[in-house]
């Protein structure tokens, strides 16, 4: 079974492909916003490096955020494309749950940059060592100010969590701060590998557990500043 | 562009053969798909608009757009498909608009078409939106004959071109300060009489004497080129003297009289260039071509010269995916090939 991962979810344009297990190769290039440029060239070039045809392939793995709303839709229209073409099954995995499969520790806390003293940021656990998954969610991706976060996870306070992603070393601070107990992940954890979206994909496809391509987008979890902005206006509707 | 015809050197084909083009298109608010067959023969023309998404919001939210855009991609595919009755694999090329226009819509179907291009591996084309306007002419009148004279005029273009075929075009001027229709909006916005201001403009018109103030038409000697912002400052001049007189101002005189002196300028280009190029048709395109002044002014003109004057109908008007496909085609005959990693321009000029 061969497994094109795809990821120009945040900076880190990444490419990967694993077969049965095996990882053939993996790009993951901090390229910030030349994701429309980069990724069929990439794409292209891992193809040949390897020898591959697109064709060959089995199925595709692809980030859904958060991040970037035009990188998004660059990695996820090129995922529902090749599922089209090709008749093969499409599994999105959110962004930060790439991060944690890719850390080390039993409790991991992944993050992304909202702005503004705000973070994307969802919490997960090592699985039980018979399980057939990689990483279990507790907290699933969303958006919360970084003050509010020791509340957040204030039935983990007495558990070491490990920080990974952006604002890690602010975020960090405010939980040591509550007497959190916390630890910082290496640096090549802080960014979604496309190695560890590829081995995701393909144990989630596996399974059997693929996404209708045509109901496949973005986890955005921010609506649209006009959308926001009328509703503030007008009330909901 | 060489390494593009090289890769795909083996399965290329020429007029002889049938080339049959999926061409996307989603620089505005609409998400197209066509598929075309030897450029001007439209098999499916599948457009899905969002217009009514956008309404409450006064205008094109772009990132509402894009959103959007995604999630109509594979349908419009599929129906275009389905409609024309072929496969992906029946492909000979795939085509999309890489500009101008809206740049996160813009790159739903460029990176859509980049993938199709490398599954499929058949040539990329990125086309230019505005070429697509003109080339809707082509395909309602494929009786047009050659060589021609194309105006392009729009809010953000005035553009004077001339085909020898429908391969390739060469511009022979365009506008150095103000498209015409943005002389339109911004006179119109200065009159109070709203937006978009070439419908505007024109109704206030219709009752106005078209000679009743003599403004200034710009004169750039021997070039092809055009002006209007000379214009637009000597209407306002104009007004604020009027006003400092204490006179009033008749809206419907000025309307008409800035009219005509856009009219002369366009046509006095056009017409010299009717002289000069000896050609078989004259084709308008783009938002202002809707002006009837401008039409029947035209049209009289060259009656002298038996020309008949083509503009599009207004269900071509609108954006959609069969023009691109149009202009793909001669782009797919000249192996004008995009490589994967084109962007999308959003001011992309012609």
């Amino acid at each position: 079974m061969l497994t094109l991962a795809i990821d120009s979810s945040t900076d880190n344009l990444g490419l990967a492909l694993m077969e049965s297990g095996q990882l053939r190769g993996e790009f993951n290039l901090s390229l910030k916003r030349q994701h429309s440029e980069k990724l069929l060239p990439l794409m292209e070039e891992i193809f040949e490096l390897l020898e591959i045809e697109a064709k060959d392939l089995d199925g595709a793995a692809v980030a859904t955020g958060p991040g970037s709303f035009t990188g998004l839709r660059i990695g996820i229209t090129t995922a529902k494309m090749l599922g089209r073409i090709f008749a093969i099954p499409v599994k999105g995995i959110p962004t930060l749950e790439i991060m944690a499969a890719g850390a080390a520790g039993a409790y991991r806390l992944a993050l992304l940059d909202a702005r503004r003293e705000r973070v994307y940021y969802a919490f997960y656990q090592q699985p039980e060592a018979d399980s057939d998954d990689f990483i279990k969610e507790i907290y699933p991706p969303a958006a919360v100010r970084i003050a509010e976060l020791p509340e957040v996870l204030n039935d983990y306070s007495q558990k070491q969590i490990t920080i990974i992603g952006e604002k890690k070393l602010e975020v960090g601070k405010v939980l040591k701060a509550s007497n959190f107990s916390i630890k910082y992940g290496e640096p090549e954890s802080d960014l979604p590998r496309a190695a560890v979206l590829a081995r995701l994909g393909e144990n989630y496809l596996k399974r059997g557990q693929k996404d209708d391509i045509y109901q496949l987008k973005p986890a955005y979890l921010k609506k649209p500043q006009a959308e926001i902005n009328w509703q503030q206006k007008y009330g909901s509707n | 562009m060489g390494v593009e015809k090289l890769k795909y050197k083996d399965k290329l084909k020429n007029k002889n053969e049938d080339i049959y083009i999926l061409a996307l298109e989603s620089s505005c608010d609409e998400t197209a798909a066509a598929v075309n067959k030897n450029g001007l023969e439209v098999m499916a023309n599948v457009v899905s608009s969002q217009v009514e998404i956008h309404k409450k919001f006064g205008g094109v939210v772009p990132e509402i757009a894009s959103r959007k855009h995604l999630e109509l991609l594979l349908p419009v595919i599929d129906q275009a498909l389905a409609e024309a009755g072929i496969k992906f694999e029946d492909l000979d090329a795939v085509a999309a608009t890489s500009g101008p226009g809206l740049v996160g819509g813009l790159l739903v179907t460029l990176t859509a078409a980049k993938t199709i291009s490398l599954a499929l591996n058949i040539p990329l084309i990125g086309v230019n939106h505005i070429a697509g306007h003109i080339y809707a002419n082509f395909i309602a009148n494929p009786e047009i004959k050659k060589p021609l004279l194309c105006l392009t005029i729009s809010g953000g273009h005035t553009d004077l071109l001339y085909f020898e075929d429908l391969r390739g075009y060469q511009i022979l001027g365009r506008t150095i300060d103000d498209a015409a229709g943005e002389a339109f909006d911004k006179i119109s916005r200065f009159l109070g009489l709203g937006y978009p201001g070439g419908p505007a403009i024109e109704k206030a018109a219709q009752t106005g004497n078209e000679e009743a103030i003599d403004f200034p038409r710009a004169d750039l000697g021997k070039s092809y080129n055009f002006s209007f912002s000379g214009l637009k400052t000597s209407v306002m001049n104009y007004v604020n003297n009027e006003k400092q007189r204490g006179n009033e101002i008749n809206t419907s005189d000025l309307a008409a009289s800035f009219q005509k002196a856009v009219v002369d300028s366009l046509a006095s280009n056009l017409l010299q260039a009717v002289e000069e190029y000896k050609v078989e048709s004259v084709v308008l395109s783009g938002g202002v071509a809707a002006n009837q002044r401008l039409r029947s002014y035209l049209e009289e003109k060259l009656e002298k010269y038996n020309l008949k004057l083509y503009y599009p109908p207004l269900e071509l008007c609108t954006d959609n995916a069969a023009m691109i496909g149009a202009v793909a085609y001669y782009q797919y005959l000249e192996r004008d090939f995009a490589p994967l990693s084109i962007s999308a321009d959003p001011s992309l000029k012609l």
